[in-house]
């Protein structure tokens, strides 16, 4: 019997913007199920990292396998770029982003934002689309937004509707970009509970946070960045209870 | 003002002016104007929505060319591109033998050549601004979830653009019904054309203009309304919740 292939690995990833080298040889692998925190300060590249994963960075070295197929490049006059676009789109298909800062497609209802990719990139039938969509929005809380515009929604309001936004994929990954940092703190909790069921479903979950609390209570591994590599790696309670960097001492210290 | 009022009251009481032939004469300029402006502003939005993509390519000969017409066409007075073209039109090698003299001995086509290259470039300048103005994170998530370029801009940067760049559309309508009045330079007996022959005829320069100036303002009017009606129904997701 042939083994699922691994959802997501990168390898050796390096990233550079002009002469500062950002990302200096990262990897990581999703196993289904798999919950993996990034941690880190701002400028460790925890970001930048999570953002090559689905190309939106182009890395400059390193191997990117989505689903056990390889993204191929190829060198362009501004460094590496994808060999494939068709592939690209296919890999972005089976992972799916959710952003810190929502981003909505503000001239669409809530609604048709979560249909647009289904139908439009997947091609998936409309009605089918949005009887799919209807449920992800009961799960989210937000069954009565389905016809607001995102102006008219709450950040969490609208940060709940990005990840049924991202579930309607069908992703095989999500990939967590700080979502709650850009968030009122009374509205964070909202978010988190929806990410928290997730995770308990068994979804693969790749998330940047400074949400502590969640990254102890919902990570199988936790990451530790320091400006572009790994400093410390392993289940919660190892990295973020018995932390054997300095570094990563003060970095979890409460802050005053 | 009492002047003014005199006039009016005047013009109202003894009416020689404005019989059954004049108004004739203004209902003619009416559809004349109507039927410039509009080729001029549908044949102008067909063409300003690739060269406003276009107009934002990356490469240099995409882009270059694009930005000079748009540039020469902003840069000069209606006034005078409708001279260079009514009176240019003559020069080109052989026209005036081959069977297109016989539209363009008419001056309603040299103006409607005029007028729609200029609102093409105006809107080609207003459209490439709103789709430049289109938020940065709406484009990344559409490349994150898979998006190809032709897509992106089908689905997300042209409808976002075209709903941003409406008022100042708006704008540009009602630019180009006042701009159209230079059409009677050339002869076209437009609104204004007909106001003119109304003057030279009663040598009634006020009465003319004035009743002219009211057809203009109610089409105004008219467009007004219709971007209004627009706006509500395509800018309904700018409005905060229960507007």
């Amino acid at each position: 019997m042939a083994a699922t292939p691994i959802p997501l690995e990168v390898h050796n990833i390096k990233k550079r913007f002009g002469d500062t080298e950002v990302l200096k040889g990262l990897s990581l692998s999703a196993h289904k199920g798999d919950v993996i925190t990034l941690i880190g300060a701002s400028g460790s590249g925890k970001s930048t990292f999570l953002r090559c994963m689905n190309l939106l960075e182009q890395p400059d070295e390193g191997e990117l396998l989505v689903h056990g197929e390889s993204v191929r490049f190829k060198q362009a006059k501004h460094g590496r770029e994808p060999a494939d676009w068709k592939q690209v789109v296919r890999m972005r298909a089976r992972l799916s982003m959710v952003f810190q800062s929502f981003n909505l497609w503000a001239h669409m209802t809530l609604l048709e934002n979560v249909i647009e990719a289904p139908v439009h990139v997947l091609g998936k039938p409309k009605k089918e689309a949005v009887e799919h969509a209807r449920e992800l929005l009961a799960r989210v809380g937000l069954a009565k937004h389905a016809d607001y515009y995102p102006a008219q929604m709450s950040g969490g309001q609208q940060q709940r509707g990005a990840i049924a936004r991202a579930l309607a994929m069908d992703p095989e990954v999500m990939l967590f970009d700080e979502p709650t940092s850009a968030l009122d703190p009374e509205l964070v909790g909202d978010v988190l509970r929806v990410m928290r069921d997730l995770a308990d479903e068994g979804r693969t979950m790749i998330v940047v946070t400074h949400e502590m609390a969640f990254a102890r209570d919902v990570s199988s591994q936790v990451i530790y960045l320091h400006q572009g590599v790994v400093e410390e790696a392993g289940a919660p309670g190892e990295v973020l209870d018995n932390p054997r960097s300095e570094r990563l001492r003060q970095f979890l210290a409460p802050k005053h | 003002m009492d002047a003014l009022l005199e006039r009016l009251e005047g013009l109202l009481a003894d009416n020689s002016i404005f019989t059954l032939q004049t108004l004739s004469y203004y209902g003619e300029g009416l559809v004349t104007t109507v039927q410039l402006v509009f080729l001029s502003l549908v044949i102008g939005l067909v063409a300003a929505v690739p060269l406003a993509i276009g107009r934002g390519a990356r490469r240099p000969w995409i882009k270059w060319p694009i930005f000079a017409y748009t540039y020469v066409f902003r840069g000069t007075p209606l006034l005078v591109q409708l001279y260079l073209i009514y009176y240019g039109v003559v020069f080109v090698e052989g026209i005036q033998e081959s069977w297109l003299w016989v539209i363009l001995e008419e001056p309603f086509v040299p103006a409607l050549i005029a007028f729609t290259l200029n609102t093409a470039a105006y809107t080609t300048e207003i459209f490439h601004g709103a789709i430049k103005a289109t938020p940065r994170g709406e484009i990344e998530a559409a490349r994150a979830y898979g998006m190809s370029r032709a897509l992106m801009l089908r689905r997300i940067v042209l409808p976002s653009a075209f709903r941003r760049a409406l008022p100042a559309y708006g704008n540009e309508v009602i630019f180009m019904l006042h701009a159209s009045a230079i059409a009677s330079v050339v002869t076209i007996m437009d609104l204004t054309g007909a106001a003119r022959f109304v003057y030279a005829r009663f040598y009634a320069p006020f009465d003319a203009f004035l009743f002219v100036a009211a057809i203009y303002l109610c089409l105004t009017f008219a467009i007004l309304y219709l971007f209004r009606w627009l706006e509500k129904r395509l800018l309904a997701h700018l409005k905060p919740a229960g507007g």
